[in-house]
């Protein structure tokens, strides 16, 4: 093993881990045990539960889950569209790409975070909390490709110069046939783009948890946790509530630590 | 006169981006599916007809070109649109926070910045860059604003000022280190700094003009990070801002004071960007 590769391996390992707690027989993130509510590390609850009395290592264990599934989704899809934007604005006439680079400086001139909230706080009142876990995904992905677009779009104008692409114009390639040509060739910079998204995807996720617009109850999630930390009458009866903060940050360093040339 | 035609012609850009924001901000609110809701829809006295009937009134009243002449005219005006929540004109909601969130921005701004250069400058001139500079950084990184800010609640140690500088200087300092590190490597930089040049000297005379451009662009960039962080500060802290407000109106679906404060620091992005822009513009004309 190389230890380059040690954060994702380190990652890998904490999502199986965390997939073996949630599928547990009896874990559920749901349940509420009445009886233990805001206790410490015991053999039935070992990281303790919230004031709920819900197990705080499965929900942990599912926030986990949850968001590192839904922003590697989402770093997914916004990679995919920044691709296939970039390299259109690329190969297009000089006119439809400079109509699109602007589209991308709007986007790029708007902060994250206000657009987030408002679109967030535009969803339908009766939301389910799946929905508003795939919504703010969705919302995610939408607005994080200009920046890796406007990437794609530098790295595909220099590939638009490049002796080979001629060749291959010259030789009757046009549209379609050259961006398949093209793609395979954007990929090292595609990659790095792909990486960075997901690290910020979590971290976003977790900000906009915190204030409360970001995934609905009871489903799990890291800013939904961090809300716990807000109620300081609940740090004097256990440390457990920093466990959830803790293991963020250490997922987030892991996103960070991976190489991009991986 | 070739200066005066690229600002003329920045101008002009980013005249066409703030339309641009304003357009595509107003679709987004709109085609957001949950924009027609009315929280009267959750009121079980209502009846099924009743609340289609508000349904297809809310359709009707809010149709899109619509809505965007009537935002347009709003900002000509200079109210920003009417408040759902309070009944006021907008701008009546973000005047008196205005001058909380400039504070708080430009000393976060000029901490944070002290922090980063201050950093860079000691880690730039050692050999190795080392993981004693990187590490901290990569931590500040790793941990979201609104973590960290109600860390330092928990604490009792540091404020909102405290939170955001530490975020722009962790940001900041991997950009400035690298510039540092390219800027000292320069031929004409190793001969003086060889000829034993005094460092405040070749500072101020060659690096701060060497990257000077590339500064002016970090800058803009700052604006944004700590734009990002602006909401979860200002509510944690119960900082009365511009933050504050933009959180208060999505928690309660006052989208014409959301779509406002967001215009406003689209405004705020676009306005800096063209500055920080414009020193590489000055030099290349």
């Amino acid at each position: 093993m190389r230890i380059r590769l040690l954060p994702v391996w380190l990652l890998v390992a904490l999502a199986l881990g965390a997939s073996l707690i949630v599928a547990l027989p009896g874990a559920s993130y749901a349940y509420q045990d009445r009886e233990h509510t805001l206790t410490g590390a015991s053999l039935q609850h070992p990281a303790g539960t919230d004031e709920l009395g819900r197990d705080r290592l499965v929900r942990v264990s599912a926030a986990l889950l949850l968001s590192l599934a839904g922003a590697l989704a989402a770093s997914a899809l916004t990679t995919a569209a920044a691709a296939a934007i970039g390299a259109l604005a690329a190969f297009a006439p000089r006119g439809v790409a400079w109509l699109v680079m602007l589209v991308c400086d709007a986007f790029l001139a708007l902060p994250w975070l206000f657009l987030l909230m408002m679109v967030r706080s535009a969803l339908p009142l009766q939301a389910s909390p799946a929905h508003s876990a795939a919504i703010t995904f969705l919302v995610l992905a939408a607005l994080g490709w200009p920046a890796c677009a406007r990437a794609v779009y530098s790295g595909g104008l220099g590939l638009k110069r490049s002796d080979w692409i001629m060749q291959a114009r010259a030789s009757g390639l046009r549209g379609a046939q050259l961006i398949r040509q093209v793609l395979p060739n954007l990929r090292p910079l595609l990659l790095p783009q792909f990486l960075v998204c997901v690290p910020a995807f979590v971290i976003a996720e977790a900000n906009l948890g915190a204030l409360g617009l970001g995934i609905g109850e009871p489903l799990p999630s890291w800013g939904g946790m961090l809300l716990e930390l807000d109620n300081s009458a609940l740090l004097f009866r256990t440390q457990w509530v920093y466990f959830p903060v803790a293991l963020l940050i250490l997922v987030l360093l892991l996103l960070e630590a991976i190489p991009v040339e991986a | 006169m070739k200066a005066l035609s690229r600002l003329l012609r920045s101008l002009a850009r980013t005249l066409a981006l703030v339309l641009l924001v304003m357009i595509g901000s107003t679709l987004l609110v709109r085609l957001a599916p949950g924009y027609l809701s009315d929280a009267r829809e959750m009121d079980a006295r209502y009846s099924n007809t009743v609340r289609e009937e508000l349904a297809q009134e809310a359709a009707r009243s809010h149709s899109l070109p619509r809505m965007l002449a009537r935002e347009a005219n709003s900002w000509l005006h200079g109210d920003a649109g009417i408040s759902r929540q309070f009944g006021v004109p907008v701008r009546e909601l973000i005047r008196p926070r205005l001058a909380v969130t400039g504070g708080l921005l430009l000393r976060s701004l000029l901490l944070g910045w002290a922090l980063a250069l201050t950093a860079a400058l000691v880690a730039s001139t050692r050999r190795k860059s080392g993981i004693v500079w990187q590490a901290p950084a990569t931590l500040l990184l790793a941990i979201p604003t609104a973590a960290m800010a109600t860390l330092c609640l928990l604490a009792g140690s540091g404020g909102p000022v405290f939170v955001m500088a530490l975020l722009i200087a962790a940001r900041d300092f991997k950009f400035l280190c690298r510039m540092l590190r390219q800027a000292w490597l320069e031929p004409h930089l190793l001969q003086a700094r060889a000829q034993g040049i005094r460092m405040r000297r070749l500072l101020a005379v060659h690096v701060a003009a060497a990257i000077g451009a590339q500064l002016a662009a970090l800058a803009g960039l700052s604006l944004v990070t700590a734009l990002s962080a602006l909401v979860p500060v200002e509510v944690l802290f119960d900082v009365p801002g511009v933050g504050q407000l933009a959180w208060n109106a999505a928690m309660n679906r006052d989208l014409p004071v959301l779509l406002a404060v967001t215009l406003l620091m689209a405004l705020a992005v676009t306005a800096s960007g063209m500055l920080g822009g414009q020193p590489s513009e000055w030099e290349r004309a």
